[in-house]
């Protein structure tokens, strides 16, 4: 493995972990912000508008990272590893997540449709990544 | 697991940059392993022994927890 690759895979995944914060804040805010307000048209389209524009902008930062041959893991030994362990807390915040909705589901039910709990759900995934690659990743 | 990467990379004058481009592992994995933060593969700990020409032995050593 050359040294560009690698150092494409740290630039990736330090891209990755902002644009997974991004997207997963962007998804809380569409997710959670019309169940308090009783509304969601105009701010799933924002919410939409912003979650395309800062998809693209990582893509056009990142260097269109397709270039460097990337395969479902890190060559990297270190980065392969923070990314399985950031994979388990995912795992692990979805399913305390699911845990709280279960309990909290009959007052939750008649107000919160099935999309605004996926899209809850996507969020609360995409920011455990972000938070767990860039924790880990600190020097 | 502690190790004295820090001590022979400084002797030689190389940056955590320089030693991770020099066996082809990314930065981190060096600052990481520096720190006693991550326990690297043998593949790993043989390269680094081979580049300051020593044994693996001498570069890391086991606490009394391990």
């Amino acid at each position: 493995m050359s040294n560009y690759d690698i150092k494409s895979e740290e630039k990736f995944m330090g891209q990755n972990a902002w644009f997974s914060l991004f997207m997963g804040v962007t998804l809380l805010i569409i997710s959670v912000y019309p169940m308090l307000n009783q509304t969601s048209a105009p701010l799933l389209f924002l919410g939409t508008a912003a979650f395309l524009g800062s998809f693209f902008m990582f893509v056009i930062r990142g260097g269109f990272t397709w270039r460097m041959k990337y395969h479902l893991t890190y060559k990297d030994e270190y980065l392969n590893t923070i990314d399985t362990i950031a994979y388990k807390h995912v795992v692990l915040g979805l399913l305390f997540s699911m845990g709280g909705v279960y309990l909290l589901s009959d007052t939750l039910a008649l107000e919160v449709s099935h999309s605004m709990m996926a899209t809850f759900y996507l969020a609360v995934m995409s920011l455990i990544y972000g938070v767990s690659i860039l924790w880990q990743s600190k020097d | 697991m502690q190790n004295k990467i820090a001590k022979y990379r400084k002797e030689a004058g190389l940056s955590q940059q320089d030693l991770a481009d020099l066996i082809a592992v990314s930065r981190k994995t060096i600052s990481t392993v520096e720190t006693a933060r991550f326990t690297p593969s043998v593949i790993i700990a043989l390269k680094i022994a081979k580049h300051f020409n020593t044994s693996v032995e001498s570069l890391f050593v086991l606490d009394k927890n391990d």
